[in-house]
């Protein structure tokens, strides 16, 4: 054998790993091509457009909780339906996080009722059709409140109706704009001392006061600012006017039906969750806490939770994932989020493999994200090996 | 320099897809011509059974459009409402009646003589325009209204409409509202997907309100019921529907108020998919027969007693034969039917009066008068080509 001969390109393991990946992206990419070709001239053949240009077109109707007109461009509705998701999102997940966790704990504890009580909350509910607690929250919940022309107004705080809930809300004054610039500074100046005192903390040992010190410095810059600004800021009641609720924040009905139906019923999916990676948790550090004198709370909240929540994080993206994709399921119960919206705009005339392209794509966005910024947060609490 | 390579490859497998679409145009892969079977409804699709008078085991299919491919499957794949009394309606026994359930019926009588070979495809608002482009279902019959997006954009040929309605408020009546004006700063339930959600836009422009928009009326009425609405819009005929149907528990049919206005046209008929010029005709024609037999005075109880009529529309639509100097002839209007057809159209569901009549009309719970969809000759719109 010559040392130093050129193997022949077609026995060369680079050319022939090379040419098969080749191979493997024109097979794909034809696929692709074939299904886009035969698409777009299916529809073509069936006199169905097949460009985007219905963005631009307007969308005909009101979405109720907001405030586009019906000559608003579709691509505006479909953004407002995407805000309304992000509602969705924003207020379920952390609630269903909290109530999971809640859950999850309670059935390990040693409280007989506490443990059965949680056992029952989760085999009732992760064993229903999501669809089906929606509906249940929506109609026997939701509509059993007093009718929007008889609403209760409770304390003269609230307005609720089965229609929308009105709570009380913040109106801005004259000097709104710096007051938020000052409390946004006071926010960061916060921030930092607690920043600054935990170093102080794991230098030295002295007590770190965190909560105190970055708080009570928001609290005491808000507090000179609104007295100086002349309040800046004004609480607002709402309170009826006829047939028009006037002041506060006003949320629908069904949105809450939505947020409470699906953040209960992924919740008892979380408690699992949870239940089993506290289980996980080698038993010798729970009781090398107690060996330590630390109470039952302090045990949870400094040894076994930390570690458990480590294990938990990864199937609980699973599940907010999950809840992301069942606020589709608002379209049985008509609150617009971007699933009924796109679904209006393909009822009044818009073209339907489009319009569906540009749904997928917002749920894929969301999904992305969300498992981006919980596997941030997983990162961070991963075991620092120094 | 590696990645040189690989642009150059990628470049290359680029030109190579490019290459193919000059081949494909000539064998554009069609994704379906079959019609995917869907929930059907147990309805029996045999062709050959029923009173025809004509059997159809022997009709050649016609050419190769959707008048062939219907006659050989045997049976009519018809989009329906499932959930409006007197015009689509799933009954508790499981049977199907309406308005539009008897013009999928005509057409089945039409075009395989027998008004039993039909599967019902339910179908609601947002779906069935994907439904009819997709070939889900031959023919659209489900209180649609012809609009020119519709017609236009949509993949859907409207045919002649079967029913003139308009948009109507329901309300009730002791809540004081007997204008559309008295429903401002409150919310109205509507069904999304429709023309009416459109019209309430238009109509209300200048009326603040909260449109609540729902998928079907299965939720859309517990949320007009509970209050959470103070108006439901809707075409007139569908609310008259489920005004007669409303539970006497909650108070009957008199709880409820249709408001005296008006505010849109709805003209509601069949529609089928783009592109096939002879199935159009054929369902268009089914149509015209029923309105022409009412107009010629054939019913379903008279339609086997003209035998000797002298009248030679009735005979030409009846498919008897006519007397020329060559001999008898039955004449063929070239729709490519079986001659007769019209016949067993009548026979099975009757002529438009009795149609309506059966569905809709005073003697029903709807109990709608004929007003505009009455024949010309009584200052109606109904107007049939002749036949001829």
């Amino acid at each position: 054998m010559i040392p130093n001969a050129r193997v022949p390109f077609w026995r060369n393991q680079r050319v022939l790993r090379g040419v098969a990946q080749v191979v493997v992206a024109a097979a794909v990419l034809f696929l692709l091509y074939v299904l886009w070709f035969n698409v777009t001239n299916n529809m073509r053949a069936r006199g169905v457009r097949t460009d985007f240009n219905f963005l631009d077109q307007p969308f005909g109707v009101r979405i109720a909780g907001s405030d586009l007109s019906p000559s608003a461009p579709v691509r505006s509705a479909l953004l407002n339906g995407i805000r309304n998701t992000f509602a969705l999102a924003i207020v379920g997940l952390p609630l269903l996080t909290i109530l999971g966790v809640i859950v999850g704990v309670g059935r390990l504890s040693t409280n007989w009722l506490v443990a059965k009580i949680s056992s029952a909350y989760v085999e009732i509910l992760r064993n229903l059709p999501p669809l089906l607690v929606v509906i249940f929250a929506f109609q026997a919940v939701i509509l059993r409140l007093p009718p929007a022309r008889n609403p209760i107004t409770p304390f003269g705080w609230f307005v609720i109706s089965n229609l929308e809930f009105h709570v009380p809300g913040f109106r801005a004054g004259d000097n709104y704009r710096p007051f938020m610039m000052v409390m946004l500074v006071a926010v960061l100046l916060g921030a930092f001392l607690w920043w600054w005192r935990t170093r102080v903390h794991e230098r030295t040992g002295t007590p770190h006061h965190r909560w105190l010190w970055s708080l009570g410095t928001v609290a005491l810059v808000g507090a000179i600012a609104y007295l100086i600004l002349d309040r800046p800021l004004t609480i607002t009641l709402p309170h009826l006017e006829g047939r028009v609720v006037d002041g506060g924040y006003r949320g629908l009905g069904a949105f809450f039906a939505v947020v409470g139906a699906l953040a209960f019923y992924t919740s008892s999916h979380v408690a699992e969750i949870v239940r089993g990676s506290i289980l996980a948790v080698p038993k010798g550090q729970s009781e090398a806490a107690s060996a330590l004198a630390l109470s039952g709370f302090q045990r949870l909240r400094f040894v076994v939770l930390p570690q458990a929540m480590r294990i938990a994080l990864p199937p609980i993206i699973n599940q907010y994932l999950n809840y992301v994709k069942n606020t589709s399921l608002a379209i049985a119960v008509g609150f617009a989020e971007v699933t009924l919206v796109a679904f209006q705009a393909i009822g009044n005339g818009q073209p339907a493999p489009q319009v569906v392209v540009l749904l997928m794509g917002s749920y894929l966005v969301f999904s992305l994200v969300i498992s981006f910024l919980v596997n941030l947060y997983n990162r961070h609490l991963r075991i620092v090996t120094r | 320099m590696r990645r040189a390579r690989t642009l150059a490859f990628l470049a290359a497998v680029m030109l190579l897809a490019a290459c193919t679409q000059a081949a494909d145009t000539t064998t554009a892969p069609t994704t379906d011509t079959g019609p995917a079977t869907t929930a059907d409804t147990g309805t029996p699709t045999t062709a050959d059974t029923g009173g025809a008078t004509t059997t159809t085991a022997g009709t050649e299919p016609s050419g190769g459009g959707l008048l062939g491919e219907v006659q050989s499957r045997g049976s009519l794949l018809c989009g329906v409402n499932e959930t409006v009394p007197g015009f689509g309606f799933l009954n508790a026994d499981g049977t199907r009646s309406g308005f539009d359930i008897d013009y999928c019926r005509a057409v089945a009588a039409a075009v395989l003589g027998d008004p039993e070979a039909v599967e019902y495809v339910p179908l609601d608002a947002q779906q069935r325009f994907t439904a009819l482009a997709s070939g889900e279902i031959d023919v659209l019959i489900r209180n649609t209204t012809f609009t020119a997006t519709r017609d236009g954009g949509e993949g859907a040929t409207f045919l002649t409409t079967t029913f003139y309605d308009g948009q109507g408020m329901l309300v009730f009546t002791d809540s004081g509202i007997t204008a559309l004006e008295d429903l401002a700063n409150t919310a109205i339930c509507v069904l999304s997907g429709t023309t009416t959600e459109l019209n309430l836009a238009t109509r209300f422009a200048d009326i603040p309100y909260t449109p609540l928009t729902f998928e079907d009326n299965g939720v859309l009425q517990p949320a007009f019921v509970s209050g959470q609405c103070d108006g439901w819009t809707s075409d007139k005929s569908q609310l008259a529907g489920v005004r007669s149907a409303f539970p006497a528990d909650q108070g009957g049919p008199e709880a409820l108020t249709i408001l005296e206005e008006t505010f849109s046209k709805e003209p509601l008929g069949p529609a089928v998919r783009d592109g096939d010029s002879q199935w159009a005709q054929v369902v268009d024609w089914v149509v015209n027969a029923t309105i022409l037999a009412e107009e010629l005075g054939i019913t379903s109880d008279n339609v086997d007693t003209f035998a000797d009529t002298d009248n030679a529309e009735i005979r030409r639509l009846l498919g008897l034969e006519i007397e020329s100097d060559d001999g008898t002839a039955v004449f063929d209007a070239g729709l490519g039917l079986e001659p007769g057809w019209a016949a067993n159209v009548i026979a099975s569901v009757g002529n438009y009066g009795e149609i309506f009549d059966r569905n809709v009309g005073p003697d029903t719970p709807l109990g709608l008068v004929r007003g505009v969809n009455d024949l010309w000759l009584n200052g109606g719109l109904l107007y049939s080509p002749p036949f001829r």
